[in-house]
């Protein structure tokens, strides 16, 4: 039996709609208030997801309960705008400024590649379904590796198994949010292979399971 | 002398995004939602409360609101309801499988907050429909409607007087102060907003 897979909860209307879905919140064996974060219930973790837009004034003060989560090689999972640079260590973002409307432009392109066709993340997502806007770029740590590289540079979503004793993945992306608030396509189905490969164990290589997407 | 205004703001340092909007002998103060209940209910006019917050913990500060109503107050609340905090309110319910026309949104235009607003304004930005709201958070019966979608059968604003005083002005959906930089007439919305709580508490 796997470790269990633990979302936290920031208490806001999105969280609240996204994680209450069948379609997502059955994938979690736990979710957390984030007021009630304790060694304890981390403890008992194996991966722990941190979803889009929570509190990161919240996380500061779960900053020591993180870090040792990864120091004791727990997974952790954080999307966008929760501000990692602020509660880990080593995390160096750039915020950029949200293009929100580049499919109206003729011929628009978000210009996100994906980096590393070969991880096991892309048996369950493809690019479009990585494709609405983010809120800015990682700098890729020696030996991690960026899944998704953004126009000039950076990436929006880094695979890191080099840093910690842990693992780390890291997204500007914001999906809990645009699903829980009822519009954007693409976040949902991101959220859906996303949940689907955390399921599968998170492997870093393609297994051909469900072909090439 | 009139009771402050105050801004429940999700983050730790940030203000009001529209305090520069703020009517003149209008005093704003921004409230850090953790710290909400150690105010006393009755020591602001006026609590307008955006998207972000923590619902779930505002929902558990019902008694402070049922006071914060008892004394007058006018509560300004942004978002999909996820928390209900009133007893006579339900959670959101969006449109299901929404088509475009659905998205048009139609206000009253004798709404004080909403006057001189083109609801074309509000249907688009940048051409693009749905941000002003896909659903509703469900109006109790006497509630009075200000805003719809989905041909007026979605009542995306909504003003309600409380049995225990206050006023509890509704919007599902982002921010209404989100429209205050647009060059458009729903740029109106946030200093008449303004305006409309200062007012009731002048009428005190």
């Amino acid at each position: 039996m796997s470790a269990p897979v633990v979302v936290l909860d920031g208490g806001t209307s999105y969280h609240n709609f996204s994680l209450s879905d069948p379609l997502l919140g059955t994938w979690f064996d736990e979710r957390i208030y984030v007021e009630d974060v304790s060694a304890d219930n981390l403890g008992r973790a194996g991966t722990i997801v941190i979803p889009c837009r929570l509190n990161p004034d919240r996380l500061k003060e779960c900053s020591g309960l993180l870090t040792e989560c990864l120091n004791q090689g727990k997974t952790l999972i954080a999307m966008g705008e929760t501000e990692p640079q602020t509660w880990l260590r080593g995390i160096d973002f750039t915020p950029v400024p949200t293009n929100f409307w580049w499919w109206l432009e003729p011929d628009g392109d978000l210009g996100l590649k994906i980096a590393a066709p070969d991880h096991g993340l892309f048996d369950f997502l493809t690019m479009a379904e990585a494709t609405w806007h983010y809120h800015g770029t990682f700098r890729v740590p020696s030996n991690a590796l960026s899944l998704i590289d953004a126009p000039d540079g950076g990436s929006i979503l880094v695979d890191d198994d080099a840093t910690w004793q842990g693992r780390l993945l890291l997204t500007s992306l914001d999906p809990f949010y645009h699903h829980g608030s009822f519009f954007m396509p693409a976040a949902t189905r991101f959220l859906v292979g996303f949940t689907q490969w955390i399921e599968a164990g998170m492997p870093a290589h393609q297994e051909g399971r469900y072909g090439q997407r | 002398m009139t009771r402050p205004l105050a801004y429940l703001s999700p983050r730790t340092g940030v203000a009001a995004p529209f305090s520069d909007l703020a009517p003149e002998g209008l005093r704003l103060e921004t409230v850090p939602e953790q710290t909400l209940t150690d105010h006393r209910p009755d020591r602001f006019g006026a609590l307008l409360v955006p998207m972000h917050i923590d619902q779930r913990r505002f929902a558990n500060a019902t008694r402070w609101i049922s006071r914060f109503f008892q004394a007058g107050g006018t509560l300004v609340f942004n978002g999909l309801l996820g928390y209900p905090f009133h007893r006579k309110l339900k959670r959101f319910e969006p449109l299901v499988s929404p088509r475009l026309r659905q998205f048009r949104v139609r206000v009253d235009a004798n709404h004080p907050v909403w006057r001189g607003v083109d609801p074309d304004d509000l249907t688009f930005r940048r051409g693009v429909a749905g941000f002003y709201g896909r659903g509703c958070n469900p109006p109790p019966p006497s509630a009075q409607i200000i805003g719809t979608i989905d041909q007026g059968n979605c009542a995306v604003d909504w003003q309600w007087h409380p049995r225990e005083g206050g006023r509890l002005l509704m919007h599902a959906g982002n921010d209404l102060w989100m429209y205050a930089r647009d060059k458009t007439s729903a740029a109106a919305l946030t200093p008449q907003l303004l305006h409309w709580c200062m007012a009731e508490e002048l009428a005190v």
